[in-house]
């Protein structure tokens, strides 16, 4: 089609449009654009033969928040006499989203600039083709404000599904639908862009002391050892009564305070599966210990040291928080023998973006004496105690009364057989 | 039969508050270890328990401590500065309580106001109050405030190690408690050696030579 023809077929365009757009809040220019990209079904084919949707639903649009900026507030770009271009090659969906990102970035520097540090950038650039980047949380044209702090429409839950509906029943999510607004939402303790590993590290213990500032008085009120616990047992620990848990060994390097990476070239690091994947009981105690050891003799500044944690198992477990009044707070649920916590150990290094990557060990680790030295830095009373000690234990105490018990015998035989009846000090 | 005032007041106080701390440490320690097998307090009395009696434990031990330091009494715990002496008097301590003792034989040590321990008793003693307890001490308040002492933690090889030589100790006691027990009922009566640590005198009959008695008694 010619260029004049084109432009005779634009004009018909917007006559029509002007009759026929239902956009009437929409700025007298944008219903221009809105006079092709009302029409639903208009698409585009992309280079690796998906399709992209160029419906503009101008009634969504006028209320959305970029309503006042108009279509060339972001789509400058575009020349409207030349406007569809003859060729305008995208390669897929994801690399026009991806495009997008620096032009959202000139209105929303520190946005984009938190979200480069998140967990969801990491993940990008790390060439996860599913990790949200601006247009994959808003819906540019039709976002409206306090959208994403809605339980209704927040965008987490895209994604984020098993997540979500956990939240939804838990008892944040039941005071928010309730109308409580302090309640927390995802942004509330992930934050909205500069979202971290919550996985990573100690967790979200400070976030939710940010709001439940009384929780380490009321703690140290009946909890013994309140900052310790407070260091190594995540919250949803006890405050989700029906989740799973597990011990988690986390490797640190000493001199650096970080999580390690997954070290290349370690045999015992290569023979390993995932947690996710194995198949086996993991990582037995004086595999644990050579494995430290191996970690150790790579002449790198500190030493590998082991922190152990205790959480639950899944992310969906750590959203089901109940009421304070159904936590868990008999001290015996962990503190023995045989306690379902430790029935479950990972491994665990820092992966891509820092999301942790978990390796099954054998629980035993908690309860051997190969584990005195290399799980130096996890120990629960009780319930993660060396066994072989407990061995040493009963025969100290049976020793302990049978050797008088014997003796006793012994005195009393001799003074009956032996004829001793005045004693040597009373002759 | 004349009677030796061997157990001043203070380490009579300290003997007894010991013994006392001791057998509630060991309880106590047993419930925080093995749950459910002794639940005579929650789990949570149970550590304030054994957190203020460990407490108690270090301040009588410096009762103890103040008290041999001021005292002539000291001496009781010098070590014989003959090895040969030391160790004979050794052997035969152990000689008369694996034979001796069952035929009514002499018993080879006669304490006196300065000397009341035989080479076994001194020995023993002097490991138990200079190592074993600041040991176990030292270990317990690690384990009462780890995050405090967690620089020391770390530097005697973390938590596990503290705790299993806090356990070790803990097990020496299980066994040294009920022999030491059966020890002190080693006396002319078995209640002897009992009453002399309230009396504060040893009942001591003349023997042939010198004018001594019994030397087998529960520590102090």
């Amino acid at each position: 089609m010619g260029l004049v023809a084109r432009a005779a077929a634009a004009v018909v365009v917007l006559a029509l449009a002007s009759m026929l757009a239902p956009a009437s809040a929409v700025a007298q220019g944008d219903q221009q654009c809105l006079a092709c990209h009302a029409t639903p079904g208009l698409e585009k084919t992309l280079a690796d033969g998906d399709t992209l949707s160029l419906h503009i639903d101008g009634d969504h649009f006028a209320p959305s928040v970029h309503a006042a900026l108009g279509c060339t507030g972001c789509h400058a770009d575009i020349n409207p006499t030349s406007h569809p271009p003859a060729e305008n090659p995208i390669a897929s969906k994801r690399a026009f989203a991806t495009n997008t990102v620096p032009l959202c970035a000139t209105c929303h520097a520190a946005e984009s600039g938190q979200w480069g540090q998140s967990v969801h950038a990491a993940l990008v650039r790390d060439g996860n083709p599913n990790a949200p980047i601006c247009t994959g949380c808003h819906s540019p044209h039709t976002m409206l404000k306090g959208e994403a702090a809605s339980i209704e429409t927040v965008p987490c839950k895209t994604c984020h599904a098993a997540i979500f509906t956990a939240y939804d029943t838990s008892m944040h999510g039941v005071a928010r639908r309730h109308g409580l607004t302090a309640s927390p939402l995802c942004a509330d303790c992930h934050g909205a862009h500069d979202v971290s590993v919550p996985s990573a590290g100690v967790g979200r213990k400070e976030v939710c002391l940010g709001c439940h500032t009384e929780a380490l008085d009321t703690h140290r009120a009946w909890l013994p050892n309140v900052d310790l616990h407070f260091g190594v047992v995540s919250c949803p620990v006890c405050h989700t009564p029906r989740a799973r848990r597990m011990v988690n060994l986390i490797l640190y390097n000493s001199a650096t305070d970080q999580q390690i990476s997954r070290p290349a070239g370690i045999p015992e690091f290569e023979n390993l599966s995932s947690a996710a994947t194995a198949t086996t009981s993991g990582l037995a105690p004086a595999a644990l210990m050579t494995l430290l050891r191996a970690l150790n003799h790579q002449g790198a500044d500190g030493q590998t040291i082991i922190r152990g944690r205790l959480e639950v198992r899944t992310g969906v477990e750590d959203h089901q928080l109940a009421l304070a009044s159904q936590a868990i707070g008999d001290c015996a649920t962990c503190h023995r023998k045989g306690a379902a916590a430790f029935e479950s150990v990972s491994v665990s290094v820092a992966g891509p973006a820092g999301i942790p990557i978990r390796y099954d060990a054998d629980k035993a680790v908690l309860n051997s004496v190969f584990s005195i030295d290399s799980v130096s830095g996890f120990y629960a009373i009780g319930g993660t105690r060396v066994t072989l000690l407990d061995g040493l234990l009963l025969l100290a105490l049976l020793g302990g009364i049978a050797w008088p018990l014997a003796h006793l015998t012994v005195r009393w035989l001799a003074g009956r057989y032996l004829d001793l009846t005045t004693p040597h000090h009373l002759h | 039969m004349h009677r030796i005032y061997l157990h001043p007041l203070p380490v009579r106080i300290w003997h007894w508050i010991n013994a006392a701390v001791c057998v509630t440490l060991l309880l106590t320690g047993v419930q925080l270890r093995y749950v459910g097998l002794i639940d005579v307090v929650s789990f949570r009395t149970a550590v304030s328990i054994h957190n203020w009696t460990g407490l108690a434990l270090i301040a009588n031990f410096f009762l103890w401590l103040g008290y041999y330091l001021g005292s002539p009494r000291i001496r009781t715990y010098h070590a014989e500065p003959n090895p040969v002496k030391y160790f004979q008097g050794s052997l035969s301590q152990l000689v008369y309580y694996s034979f001796g003792i069952f035929k009514r034989a002499p018993e080879p040590f006669h304490p006196a106001v300065n000397s009341k321990f035989n080479p076994l008793q001194a020995m023993t003693y002097q490991i138990l109050m200079l190592l074993i307890i600041p040991v176990q001490a030292i270990t317990g308040l690690m384990l009462w405030n780890l995050l405090g002492f967690s620089k020391a933690v770390a530097f005697f090889g973390g938590v596990r190690v503290i705790d299993t030589v806090h356990v070790l100790i803990f097990i020496f006691f299980a066994f040294y408690i009920p022999a030491h027990f059966y020890l002190g009922t080693l006396g002319r009566k078995p209640i002897t050696h009992f009453r002399e640590m309230f009396t504060g005198y040893e009942e001591a009959e003349p023997a042939e030579p010198p004018p001594r008695s019994s030397g087998v008694g529960p520590a102090e």
